[in-house]
């Protein structure tokens, strides 16, 4: 039986079909103004793409932020859940969780794929992919390129606030006194990675850990954790659809039991 | 919509004798008035330190000011700072606002004479010289390390003064029979509060968290024997209900009260199908766990009652660990949400003792930081959601 696991970001809506073990197929795009519009046009589009008939998938479960928006969807579990289900099924011996998203960043504790303690960020957007996409624009880098960017600096710059309007100020600053757009971006990276490490030491993540969301996808973001942590993180080959894939693998274990 | 919470059929029936606390504001706003009309003194308080026992003996009645709107808290932010807690601001800005004739504080914020207050946290100390320029105010102090013979002594000492100045204010001697008669009144009261938190030890309990909670916010509103009869009727009427089937996780809210007005945590909690069991707060256990003894001196028996509520202010605050503990065996719970007010340091900090006691028992912990605004009511919902999924 095939399971649909739709996680409803804030800033990206994921679809993903689960058969069994195997990931058919899955499909990332940014949220529209509507959350339940994005998901509905992507699951429909994703069943086109891989020749699926509606009436083939079992059971549909949603996550993530707009998850009680959608209305097709026999379930909603939270996020935190779904991203320890579908990063345990990715990688089993994972005892650790940090998932930097559009707007929210968490840190999960898990046992053989189950939530034993989570930590979130405060309601602000430091520390998530909302501050690194504002200041990358203060910087006039696109938000792919400033992880690659960070990577060629000598010297990050000390960017102090922790607040995204006050740090997007504190670039234009550092810009007019002539510090490279390296430096500054590597100053960026370091400044959010120090954010999520203070959560990552507060649930006492040691090993195994894994490194999901949007901003897993940032080299540099990934090398400033690694560093800091003294381990290499597992990073999903595609980091955004953890939340979709356990939202999948919930529905599949539904399915099995009723 | 099609999605139901799993625990939606918990509960449909409503308690009759709950509607008591729901229709008694204008009922005991009547009553003030008729008392300060013969010339009774109506006493303001904000804290459970204050001994309730002492204002009657004298022949006074007292009525609850922590403030638990919003609405209030744009006026107080006019003088206050915006970084304190969410409780004084909106306490304060009733209290600035019924003075200034304006049309948000509760109408009986006006009907007080004088304020008791007590020097508790920072943020209400500071707070206590402002108020001032708006209603008389007298401080119980208190001294901050309760477990040393002296720090009763001086407590003890702090009660009688507060007894001098409640004879003062109201031309009554306080005798230590009256306070005797008093402290037996007030233990029936906590007697009761043990019988309906009993049943809450049912699983399923017969009645929410959020109903209880409701019940709690008006134990210093209602007068003692009005606020005695509706959770008599109330016990009795639980006593009655049949067990009902599905249930979904037990939890214990610890932390900060929740005055009246404040209900969003435990309302999410419910929403999202946890099942409240508990309060360790001000608003829950901390009021009538223990009793005072009644046979011995009732100065006496009062500074060591009252010096034993454990509240955050204090250090160490040992004994708040052991009770929540304690409490969450008793009372079978799956989950500890731990609720701070905003900038309340004194249970923000104390958080991290409380989790380290539970975590050894095994009984996980949401730390839930919130003002009184509805913004976050989407992120504590995701947070409670997960919680609700991890230790169900």
């Amino acid at each position: 039986m095939i399971s649909a696991g739709i996680d409803a970001g804030a800033a990206t809506t994921k679809v993903l079909l689960l058969q069994d073990r195997e990931i058919k197929g899955y499909r990332i795009a940014g949220t529209a103004f509507d959350f339940l519009t994005s998901a509905e046009n992507m699951f429909v589009e994703l069943l086109a793409t891989l020749n699926i008939g509606r009436e083939e998938i079992g059971k549909v479960y949603a996550t993530g932020y707009g998850r009680n928006s959608i209305s097709f969807a026999d379930k909603s579990i939270s996020e935190i859940t779904a991203h320890a289900k579908g990063t345990s099924f990715l990688f089993p011996e994972v005892r650790g969780i940090i998932d930097v998203g559009g707007q929210d960043s968490k840190v999960i504790v898990v046992e053989d794929g189950k939530v034993t303690d989570f930590l979130m960020n405060d309601k602000c957007a430091a520390g998530t992919g909302k501050f690194l996409e504002y200041t990358a624009k203060a910087l006039e880098v696109p938000i792919n390129d400033l992880g690659d960017l960070a990577l060629g600096s000598s010297r990050p710059a000390d960017i102090t606030s922790m607040c995204t309007v006050f740090a997007e100020s504190e670039v234009i600053s550092l810009r007019a006194r002539g510090i490279s757009k390296e430096d500054i971006a590597a100053g960026l990276i370091a400044s959010i990675a120090q954010r999520v490490l203070v959560m990552a030491k507060r649930m006492g993540l040691k090993e195994h850990i894994a490194f999901v969301g949007g901003v897993a996808k940032n080299a540099g973001m990934k090398a400033a954790l690694e560093k800091e942590l003294g381990v290499t993180l597992y990073v999903p080959f595609e980091p955004q659809i953890t939340g979709a894939l356990g939202a999948a693998i919930a529905a599949q274990g539904s399915i099995k039991q009723g | 919509m099609h999605m139901k919470n799993e625990y939606q059929n918990y509960m449909s029936f409503s308690l009759q004798s709950l509607d008591f606390f729901k229709d008694s504001y204008e009922l005991r706003i009547a009553q003030l008035k008729e008392e300060r009309g013969k010339g009774i003194k109506i006493v303001g308080t904000f804290c459970l330190y204050v001994p309730d026992e002492i204002i009657f003996a004298a022949g006074a009645d007292r009525i609850v000011l922590c403030g638990g709107r919003a609405d209030t808290i744009s006026v107080a932010e006019q003088s206050l700072p915006r970084n304190i807690c969410p409780l004084i601001k909106s306490s304060f800005g009733a209290v600035v606002d019924a003075y200034c004739g304006g049309n948000l504080a509760c109408s009986h914020v006006p009907l007080v004479d004088v304020v008791v207050a007590e020097a508790t946290c920072d943020g209400k100390k500071k707070m206590y010289e402002i108020l001032p320029d708006y209603l008389p105010t007298y401080v119980l102090d208190l001294p901050q390390k309760p477990g040393s013979p002296e720090a009763l002594d001086y407590f003890l000492s702090e009660l009688r003064k507060f007894g001098k100045f409640m004879e003062g204010l109201t031309g009554n001697v306080v005798s230590n029979d009256a306070l005797r008669r008093e402290i037996r009144l007030a233990n029936e009261t906590k007697r009761l509060l043990h019988r309906l938190f009993d049943l809450r030890r049912r699983n399923p309990p017969p009645i929410r968290g959020s109903e209880v909670l409701q019940v709690m916010q008006k134990q210093f509103f209602l007068s003692p024997d009005q606020f005695r009869q509706g959770v008599s009727r109330l016990c009795d009427e639980m006593e009655r209900i049949p067990p009902a089937a599905r249930t979904g996780p037990r939890i214990m809210i610890s932390g900060c009260p929740m005055a009246a007005g404040n209900m969003k945590v435990p309302d999410i909690i419910e929403q999202k199908g946890g099942v409240i069991v508990v309060e360790e707060s001000c608003t829950g256990t901390r009021s009538f766990w223990d009793l005072v003894d009644e046979d011995t001196d009732p100065w006496m028996a009062l500074a060591e009652r009252y010096l034993e509520i454990p509240c955050a202010c204090m250090t160490p605050n040992d004994r708040r660990v052991a009770r929540i503990v304690d409490l969450a065996k008793q009372y079978d719970v799956q989950g500890v949400v731990y609720y701070t007010l905003q900038f309340c340091h004194a249970y923000n900090i104390e958080r991290l003792q409380v989790q380290r006691a539970l975590k050894k028992e095994k009984i996980p912990l949401l730390a839930i930081e919130s003002d009184y605004g509805d913004s976050d009511r989407e992120q504590i919902g995701i947070r409670v959601d997960a919680f609700l999924e991890m230790i169900a």
